[in-house]
């Protein structure tokens, strides 16, 4: 999503020049980006998120010297976490297994991942909390519509009628951003 | 420590940040250096006593050419790898090029000087100490590029600190020339490159230890 790497960058700059709310605002938009950037890395080693996460915070802040105004922000600031977090694999001598090199050393492909479930959020948000916990369930968690009825004391055919209608409001929407 | 609270302490007093902060810290670090580097070839060493008529003539200005440029692009390289977001040097064989250079240069020296004088040309007065002094004079420009490195955020440890030490390295050969009267191509091209190659092998053995972030 173009809109979130002009405004974190927008913010970015604002802090080099040295506007406080604009970094505090960056920073602040960072931490679950980085959360999720090392939790889908560490599976289940929460206090080391949290850690590396705060380490990162820290050398962006310590760094924020190297990064170039006419460069992409998101490009750097995943290039620190990355480094963040080989050098928290060295520091703790883990072996990092050869089949999921690829996704650490690899932070393009996330941020596109990231980006993704970004644009899904903000277009569900859109729409009516039902619908769009209706689609979310039916279409992106993959239950059946007789689970998704269960699960939310309503009938099948409601269940059906709402994520139509969602959907169609969904593409409505679209059509107008587009 | 909560998220929240290191986010409001980094906040506080923030200083504003200049453009090209990078290149301006480099060049401090190298000038800082510099400065000891050249003070210790006066003080130590002497300027060569012929200075004033050796840099006009060709030789002056081929190990010139030849130390300058590798200083150049190594700084080129050093700034590069500076930044976190560094993408691969497309482009570390452009320091062949001086390299090549002078090599063609030292080999028709060569082909013009018979073969019994070749030792000479090779050895010339200093090949003893020229490899070790161009070390040791690089030590202080590398000093000032680790001092560089404390505010920039390298990717790769290694890598940096071998355009650290490649660049310290053509800087102090540079000002070495200013005592060195050494005249021969094949001199620069072996001694001179030893020298700036050791100076490339302490950077890398210190670049991990001192650049880490």
């Amino acid at each position: 999503m173009r809109a979130s790497e002009d405004q974190l960058r927008i913010m970015m700059i604002g802090g080099l020049d040295g506007d406080a709310g604009a970094y505090s605002a960056l920073l602040a938009a960072l931490v679950p980006l980085l959360r999720s950037f090392f939790g889908c890395r560490l599976r289940g080693a929460d206090d080391d998120v949290e850690d590396l996460v705060q380490e990162t915070l820290m050398a962006v802040h310590t760094r924020r010297a190297t990064y170039d105004r006419d460069r992409p922000f998101t490009a750097w600031a995943y290039a620190v976490a990355r480094y963040k977090m080989i050098d928290h694999f060295r520091r703790t001598r883990q072996h990092v297994p050869i089949e999921g090199l690829e996704d650490i050393l690899m932070a393009e492909g996330f941020e596109d991942a990231c980006n993704a479930r970004m644009d899904v959020k903000r277009l569900l948000g859109g729409i009516s909390a039902k619908q769009a916990q209706l689609i979310r369930d039916t279409r992106i968690d993959g239950l059946s519509v007789a689970e998704a009825a269960t699960r939310g004391g309503m009938s099948e055919a409601d269940v059906k009628v709402s994520v139509h209608r969602g959907l169609k409001a969904l593409a409505a929407r679209l059509k107008g951003e587009g | 420590m909560q998220t929240d609270d290191l986010i409001r302490s980094l906040t506080v007093d923030l200083t504003p940040v200049e453009r090209n902060t990078v290149g301006r810290r480099i060049t401090l670090g190298i000038i800082g250096g510099g400065v000891i580097t050249l003070a210790m070839i006066l003080l130590g060493l002497g300027l060569r006593p012929d200075l004033a008529a050796a840099i006009l003539g060709s030789s002056f200005w081929i190990k010139w050419g030849y130390t300058i440029s590798l200083g150049v692009g190594a700084i080129a390289a050093t700034v590069h790898l500076s930044r976190p977001d560094a993408r691969r040097v497309r482009w570390p064989w452009l320091l062949l090029i001086p390299f090549a250079l002078l090599a063609m240069l030292s080999a028709s020296e060569l082909i013009r000087t018979p073969r019994s004088e070749w030792l000479a040309l090779l050895q010339g007065e200093s090949w003893r100490v020229c490899p070790l002094l161009v070390l040791l004079l690089s030590i202080p420009i590398l000093l000032g590029l680790l001092w560089s490195f404390r505010r920039l955020a390298p990717p790769s440890l290694c890598l940096a600190g071998a355009a650290a030490g490649l660049a310290s390295g053509a800087s102090a050969a540079t000002l070495y020339c200013l005592h060195c009267p050494e005249a021969s191509a094949t001199f620069v091209l072996v001694w001179y490159t030893l020298g700036m190659g050791l100076a490339v092998l302490v950077g890398t053995l210190l670049g991990p230890r001192f650049m880490r972030w």
